[in-house]
């Protein structure tokens, strides 16, 4: 008994002082991560629709379960939508700004795992990557890769990730349309 | 002590150990007499590009096989032929439009990797020439998939690259009028410098059966699976049996079939196992080109089936010669016993 | 205890990734380019040094049934404290090098060493052993994303050099690396995972087919010596 308190104690108390030295190192950090992570996703969200500030509002989680958030642009300018879906080799998160005339107003992809030279293109800032996503300016609900009748080139040797991009920025548009 | 008498050199030969004045170099020579059909049309289609393809790749083949055993102070081998033919496949399996260097770095992956590093000829675990294309499919994936019109649909066609037959019958749209399956069949289907004419794949094949450099099983049951499926099944604005027909005249089936997965040192022994075996390519080929991210599935069946060889080769391998099936029959009968009689 | 030897062991004779081959999910995983190896690397080699110096200085007070769960302890701490500073300081590696960083806490190679190597000896011992071991682990780490970097996509220094406006160095993951040959020509093959097995099969092939050499070559040495002491020998018996 006594030498499993003996060990019991031991354990403790070297968590007890790693868990300190941690809680210091992230009170040291912590608001240095913050700004950086919200620089982040402002920058992302202001390549796509131009505003100052984002409001996170709420939507039908339930309706639309790829969707992880919605927040409304300050000066009124529409909506940026934060998006996971799969693509072809992993989840790709990205932003879509809807306007108010619910058209595409860009899109930008925020993390992705997609095969570099091929699905990876969709995220380059490279000529390719930029002439992909700006395909999706303006386009509305009713978007579709040019082989199933739509405007959307889809990127070389890359049909599934074109086809995840393209399907997200039309849930994108549609959960805009839900808010009403 | 002698130094002479430390080293006892066995002449020991890969098998099949008879003599025969089949040697893997004339069986190596007959399938090259079976593809070089398949070279002219290649150039009567698309000029004289496809001479510079096959012959780098040809050349950097033999190359790598020489320079690699050179280097590591081996036997070489070059003489054998099967370099030749490894170079003569990936050159055919190559798009008309790719650049010259492209077949040179596959043949290297194919030769150094695949072949010689695991021990040269009859060693290796992938078609050399399969896995070189399919390194390249991964490389070079935009360049591998681009076709040249061939010469007799220059005419129709505008432009210089154009969909292939497969691409309609799965990418959905109508298939366009000029790939009627007659002409199909005989010479006029884009895609890679073998893929054009049927025919002349299936000549060659039919050659290679009658000079027994290969069997009929494996190409008659990958193709009659890939035949059979798509028949059930259908897909395409076609009836269920043009959209199997043209299955089976498009894309790199026949060549695959007749000329790459029966290569001996990674298809099975057995007939039984050689049935299956052709039964697996054919099953994965229509699932890729059904649901795959891919337009043609051919090559990576059978490299799957490659690695599935050794499996079907022990599930089929043969009884020891002079056992019966009585004995074969007792020994199961007393396994039997023994695991009861522990129970 | 030898430096000199410890330094040999860990770059070559007993590199852990090439000879005790742990610690390769991450080695095949991440390294597609110079920066991703450079900074895991000198993430792998600043936590194994700690966790060594630690592991070894606490290693008489700590009871020997539950050392498994104090070394993990160890470990995930300071393997938390790198991931903070890192997203702190060097967003782009972190963003990057992605789940691979927590990933550190079950590197085979970090807790490998606290138990083959730390619990055994000195301190300061401990501590050369984590920066050599560390040093070894980021060598291969480099060698793998130079090669597969040129013949992928033909660059040199993907993320760590740039030379748009004269040669400096971007510690910030922004550089675009030197392009040595047009990056249509690489076989973009090997910046897949298909890449990074083939790249660190071949690694060990060479590093096995050298450290061979290496000892035939030693072994004759001796022999030649033995021979010729056993000469000496008889002519002076003679």
């Amino acid at each position: 008994m006594n030498k499993i308190l003996k060990l019991t104690f031991v354990l403790f108390l070297i968590c007890a002082i790693v868990a300190g030295i941690l809680g210091g190192v992230n009170e040291l950090t912590k608001d240095r991560i913050y700004a950086i992570q919200n620089a982040a996703t402002i920058a992302a969200y202001s390549a796509v629709l131009e505003a100052e500030g984002y409001d996170e509002v709420d939507f039908d989680r339930a309706a639309f379960p790829t969707v992880d958030k919605i927040s409304e642009a300050s000066n009124g300018a529409g909506h940026v939508v934060e998006l996971t879906v799969s693509g072809a080799q992993g989840l790709i998160t990205l932003a879509v700004g809807v306007d108010t005339d619910a058209k595409c107003s860009g899109i930008s992809i925020i993390e992705h795992s997609e095969t570099s030279g091929l699905g990876a293109n969709a995220a380059a800032d490279s000529e390719i990557g930029r002439n992909f996503r700006a395909q999706f300016v303006g386009e509305g609900e009713d978007i579709a890769l040019s082989k199933s009748g739509g405007n959307i080139d889809a990127l070389a040797g890359a049909t599934i990730t074109s086809n995840a991009v393209t399907g997200a920025v039309a849930t994108a548009i549609q959960a805009v349309n839900s808010l009403g | 002590m002698n130094e002479k008498n430390e080293r006892i050199v066995l002449d020991v030969a890969y098998q099949p150990q008879v003599r025969t004045t089949r040697d893997t170099k004339s069986l190596m020579l007959d399938v090259i007499i079976a593809l070089l059909p398949a070279v002219v049309v290649a150039v009567w289609q698309f000029g004289t590009q496809p001479l510079l393809m096959v012959a780098c790749s040809v050349a950097a083949a033999v190359f790598f096989e020489w320079g690699y055993r050179k280097l590591l102070h081996k036997d070489p081998s070059i003489g054998d032929l099967s370099a030749v033919v490894t170079g003569l496949l990936l050159g055919l399996s190559m798009p008309s439009t790719a650049q010259w260097w492209m077949p040179v770095v596959g043949a290297f992956f194919a030769i150094v990797v695949v072949k010689q590093l695991y021990g040269g000829i009859g060693k290796n675990f992938l078609n050399p020439a399969l896995a070189g294309r399919a390194f390249l499919l991964s490389s070079y994936s935009l360049a591998m998939g681009q076709f040249a019109v061939p010469n007799s649909l220059k005419n129709i066609v505008d432009g210089v690259s154009m969909a292939t037959p497969l691409s309609y019958l799965y990418g959905g749209g109508k298939m366009p009028a000029y790939f009627r399956l007659s002409s199909l069949f005989l010479g006029n289907t884009p895609g890679s410098l073998a893929e054009i004419s049927s025919l002349i794949l299936l000549a060659g094949g039919v050659y290679l059966i009658a000079r027994k450099v290969i069997s009929w099983r494996i190409p008659v049951s990958f193709i009659g699976t890939v035949f059979v499926l798509t028949l059930i099944f259908g897909g395409g604005d076609m009836s269920n049996l043009d959209f199997a027909l043209y299955n089976v005249c498009t894309g790199a089936l026949i060549l695959v079939a007749v000329f790459m997965a029966t290569d001996y040192a990674t298809s099975p022994v057995t007939k039984n196992g050689q049935l299956l075996y052709g039964f697996g390519c054919g099953a994965i080929t229509v699932l890729i080109r059904y649901f795959g991210g891919f337009p043609e599935g051919t090559t990576y069946a059978v490299l799957i089936m490659n690695l599935c060889t050794w499996a079907i080769d022990k599930g089929f391998h043969r009884h020891q010669f002079g056992v019966s099936k009585e004995d074969i029959a007792a020994e199961k009968a007393a396994k039997k016993a023994a695991k009861e009689a522990a129970k | 205890m030898n430096r000199k030897q410890q330094f040999i062991e860990g770059l070559t004779t007993n590199n852990p990734v090439l000879v005790q081959q742990i610690g390769m999910c991450a080695t095949m995983a991440i390294t597609t380019t110079l920066f991703n190896g450079v900074g895991m690397g000198l993430s792998v080699l600043i936590i194994l040094t700690c966790c060594n110096v630690v592991v070894s200085a606490i290693r008489k007070i700590i009871p020997d049934e539950i050392r498994l769960a104090i070394f993990v302890v160890v470990i995930a701490g300071f393997v938390t404290i790198v991931d903070l500073v890192l997203q702190a300081y060097i967003p782009a590696l972190s963003a990057a090098l992605g789940v691979f960083i927590p990933l550190i806490v079950v590197n085979c190679i970090i807790i490998g060493r606290a138990e083959a190597f730390c619990q055994k000896n000195k301190v300061s011992d401990s501590f050369f052993d984590g920066i050599f071991q560390g040093l070894g682990y980021t060598c291969v780490l480099i060698i793998m994303c130079v090669v597969r970097e040129l013949l992928g996509s033909g660059k040199f220094g993907g993320g760590l050099i740039d030379i748009t406006s004269g040669f400096r160095f971007t510690l910030d993951g922004t550089g675009a690396g030197i392009q040595i040959f047009p990056s249509s020509y690489g076989a973009g093959i090997l910046n897949l995972p298909f890449g990074g097995f083939i790249t660190l099969g071949v690694l060990i092939a060479v590093m096995q087919y050298a450290l061979k050499k290496g000892a035939k070559k030693k072994a004759a040495k001796e022999h030649e010596e033995k021979l010729q002491a056993l000469l000496a020998a008889e002519e002076e018996a003679e």
